[in-house]
């Protein structure tokens, strides 16, 4: 008998397409596979953030993410702090910035030369005026013979000519010049920022030039990954606006995602939140960061991204990152006051899972006690990983590296061995820095475990860890947890209000200095007999993170609001990284084309990133920018991955027959190969 | 190049140094997955630069495997032939539209020192790719870059019993200076000696001492 199955239901239903979001943060990269259209989440993955080669963690995500037939991902977008980390730990390329007419003694006057983010700059005579008239002529003799002298020093090149935004001429010309002399890569500011800061222009192009090795290196490695586990599909990265971008763009542009993480958090946010209006707070491991969703959207900063204190022209969403998180190190400073981060550590309760025998240790250390032993010995050493090489280590690296071979030791105890009174004589930054030697400590963590609101690892350690600060410090268990726990809302509630103010909240010692003063800090930590004041967040707080329930919801009571934990907030800062939209703007400016002695105006430019033309009326220069403005974002949405993207152009007058012309082109990426 | 993947990008631009020196042998086998992990790029962007190369005329694609395109002595004739011509047209087109700026960059092209051989064929490939800018006609430039790939070859085949290249400098400084007078025909002479000279030597040196094997 043949046997008949009915399946008309299965193949009538369409396969939903699957997308995989991935954020690294400093911490954890966590990984997650949802259903685009329906917004469900299948599978969720996370591992530990290598930070000396971000792309390990994501290719453990893409290897490890729970799913049958991989082959079914129609995009992979990803977040990350590569861009930001690669600048404060100068794991930049080097570059060599040419400053086309710009002024040495201004510069020099304002000490604006270590704003360049390059101390390999250089002054080349040439540049426009506000009008988009040369200054001066363009001396591209002497660019070239300065090439030829540091090219073999560098690995890319930066130009930016003064108002290049009004006429990138100058720009363009020196391009041409460079690359008929030498193969490095190139990087023009007016590409980058339409914007007039001159000193931020360079900053961004310069940044951008020592970024892209670094990026397409790092794109390289995840498209490979991809391949191993049969994935075939669009890889996005988000930008430092929370906004989408392929990988051909980010390659070419990797100083727009700056921030990316953070920006990818509050999309996620939202996304899951379903909120219109909400500050998004994300717990991570190493750091909390604050953003503000208005209208469905996340607030972008005026200023542009700061990237380890270089000034860029970047868009970027508006941002604050305190040091808190849950792997914080809770230690006691000289004073024996207790101090929480910003120093992130592993957790007592994970390393005795990885190692039982600290655990044991831990509970010799509660039974000793005349002295009673501090919290400092608490803080344990252990190797990260095993070196390849001994070569580059001095003498007294491979001494700690020895000793701890054979499993996490007290830091004391290593001092002692290694014959030294602190720290700091050992000289091992490197081994730090390379993620050789890890650090464990008490951490927020460790409270969860001991609370019972999160216990993955072992709750002995952390409590005979509490122990031990509970006798040194001669207090009661329950009031030592009660001022961490305060401690914490204080700074998060604190930073609420830095971040919405822009102004600093002092501490709660200062509370005679002046009313205003007094008045925030008995708002936020009540302290007089008699009065209460009070302050309320109109919004409410959406957390997302893995400690976000715990580590948030005694700030939002200070700020009196409520604490909305959408489902599967642990991981909203991956979903954030597939919810974004695909968007590119394109800027036209109109500037008047003045007569000879300034007086007249003649006829209007309209500048655009490429070309210029000009036109005598106002209305068919307006007219002409704003379709090639339309046309421009359109067709670079396209390439940039959007799908059917729509135009919005907006015209904005920025001065005397100045106009800005904006062409936004948002759409949703396109899920296909 | 725009809508490449960027891992086929980087994986062309190796393969293509790779096929160009030598280092990959003419006729050579190509294996996609033993390249991609050499190269630590995806297979799928190896297998895509390799098609590149094909359109290059630099890989041999028969219904079976991948292979380094061969190189025959013909081929010397047949390129240098075109490259002959084309050239020599190019610097005729240079000396005609040649900007303010192509002179300052030619002229500093011209004044580079190299400090090896690989430099030195860097140089020069800068100098005629200078002049075809010069010319302002990309489709030429556009041509003279993919038998210019070509030509490398053998180069590199002839290049351990070169030693002809600083003569060959000072041709650039004379053409430069054509260029410069706008002597269109004066330019065209000059470069057309640069190069039959050149294609000379290296003929000579290939057929005297059988660099193609008897095969060639």
């Amino acid at each position: 008998m043949e046997r008949v199955t009915l399946n008309a239901n299965n193949e009538s239903q369409k396969k939903e397409p699957l997308v995989l979001g991935i954020d690294t943060g400093g911490t954890y990269t966590d990984g997650v596979l949802l259903e685009y259209n329906t917004h469900k989440i299948l599978a969720t993955h996370k591992s530990l953030t290598t930070k000396r080669d971000f792309a390990i963690g994501i290719e453990n995500v893409i290897a490890e993410i729970d799913i049958e037939d991989p082959s079914a991902i129609q995009m992979v977008s990803v977040s990350t702090t590569l861009a930001t980390n690669a600048i404060a730990e100068g794991k930049g390329k080097r570059v060599a910035l040419f400053l086309i007419g710009y002024d040495p003694d201004l510069i020099d006057s304002f000490q604006l030369s270590d704003r360049f983010a390059t101390p390999n700059f250089h002054y080349i005579s040439g540049g426009h005026d506000l009008h988009g008239h040369e200054k001066e002529e363009l001396d591209l003799s002497g660019l070239l013979s300065k090439v030829d002298e540091i090219k073999r020093r560098v690995d890319a090149i930066a130009i930016s000519s003064y108002f290049s935004p009004r006429n990138p001429e100058h720009e363009i010309r020196a391009q041409k010049a460079v690359s008929s002399v030498c193969e490095l890569p190139i990087v023009l500011g007016h590409q980058l920022s339409t914007k007039l800061g001159s000193v931020e222009r360079a900053t961004t192009a310069a940044l951008n030039a020592s970024l892209l090795a670094v990026l397409q290196e790092f794109i390289i490695a995840v498209r490979r990954a991809m391949e191993h586990r049969g994935i075939e599909a669009p890889l996005m990265v988000v930008r430092g606006d929370g906004t989408l971008m392929n990988d051909e763009f980010a390659a070419r542009t990797p100083v727009e995602t700056i921030h990316s993480g953070p920006a990818a958090s509050a999309i996620g946010g939202r996304f899951l939140s379903q909120k219109q209006n909400a500050l998004v707070i994300d717990v991570g491991g190493t750091t909390t960061d604050f953003a503000l969703i208005q209208d469905g959207k996340v607030t972008i900063s005026e200023k542009g991204a700061t990237a380890a204190g270089y000034q860029t022209a970047v868009k970027a969403a508006d941002l604050l990152s305190i040091g808190l998180g849950g792997d914080s190190y809770i230690t006691t400073d000289r004073k024996n006051e207790i101090v929480i981060g910003p120093e992130r550590v592993v957790p007592l309760a994970y390393l005795s899972h990885q190692y039982p025998n600290v655990k044991q240790r831990l509970q010799a250390l509660t039974k000793r006690s005349w002295p009673a032993p501090s919290p400092a010995e608490l803080e344990y050493w252990f190797l990260q990983r095993e070196i390849e090489d001994e070569s580059g280590f001095s003498n007294r690296e491979m001494d700690l590296i020895h000793l701890l071979e054979s499993g996490p030791k007290p830091v004391k105890k290593l001092l002692e061995k290694m014959d030294v009174l602190d720290q700091s004589q050992l000289n091992i930054q490197d081994l730090w820095r390379e993620e050789i030697l890890g650090k464990s400590g008490f951490t927020p963590t460790d409270i969860l475990h001991i609370e019972g609101l999160h216990t993955p690892w072992d709750m002995e350690a952390s409590q005979a860890s509490l122990t031990v600060f509970c006798n040194y410090l001669s207090m009661e268990k329950e009031a030592f947890l009660k001022f961490i726990w305060d401690e914490i809302a204080k700074k998060i509630a604190s930073a609420v209000v830095h971040f919405l103010t822009e102004k600093k909240i002092p501490g709660d010692e200062v509370e005679n200095e002046n009313l205003g003063k007094w008045f925030l800090t008995n708002s936020l930590f009540p302290h007089h007999p008699h009065l209460e004041t009070s302050i309320q967040l109109r919004d409410s707080i959406v957390g997302i993170g893995a400690p976000a329930q715990v580590m948030i919801q005694q700030a939002a009571d200070i700020l009196n609001t409520e604490l909305i934990l959408p489902d599967h907030y642990a991981v909203a800062n991956a979903t954030g990284a597939v919810a974004g939209s695909v968007m590119v703007t394109e800027e036209v400016l109109i500037y008047p084309h003045l007569s000879g002695d300034k007086v007249d105006v003649i006829g209007y430019y309209v500048q655009s990133r490429e070309e210029r033309s000009e036109y005598e009326a106002l209305e068919s220069a307006l007219e002409n920018a704003k379709q090639q403005g339309e046309e421009k974002a359109r067709s670079a949405a396209l390439r940039s991955g959007a799908d059917n993207p729509q135009v919005v152009v907006d015209v904005h007058q920025e001065g005397m027959d100045t106009y800005r012309i904006t062409a936004k082109a948002v759409g949703k990426p396109r899920l296909e190969v | 190049m725009e809508l490449i993947r960027v891992d086929t990008k980087h994986a062309y631009k190796i393969l293509r140094e790779k096929i160009t020196s030598l280092e990959l042998k003419p006729g050579q086998a190509l294996d996609i997955g033993r390249l991609a992990n050499q190269l630590e790029i995806a297979q799928t962007s190896v297998k895509e630069a390799l098609r590149l190369l094909a359109h290059d005329h630099l890989v041999e694609a028969p219904p079976r495997g991948l292979y380094v395109a061969e190189l025959h002595l013909d081929d010397l004739k047949k390129i240098s032939g075109i490259r002959l011509r084309l050239e020599t047209y190019s610097a005729q087109e240079a000396a005609q539209h040649r900007t303010p700026d192509d002179l300052v960059i030619l002229t500093s092209l011209c004044e580079k020192k190299a400090e090896d051989t690989r430099e030195l064929f860097e140089l020069d490939h800068k100098f005629h790719q200078a002049i075809a800018q010069a010319a302002h006609n990309n489709y030429l430039a556009n041509t003279l870059e993919h038998f210019y790939g070509l030509s490398k070859r053998l180069w590199y085949l002839a290049l351990p019993y070169l030693d002809f290249l600083p003569t060959a400098v000072e041709s650039h400084i004379k053409l430069v200076e054509a260029i410069e007078e706008k002597e269109g025909e004066a330019a065209g002479e000059i470069m057309h000696t640069h190069i039959s000279d050149f294609y000379q030597k290296i003929k000579r040196i290939i057929t005297e001492r059988d660099l193609m094997g008897s095969a060639g």
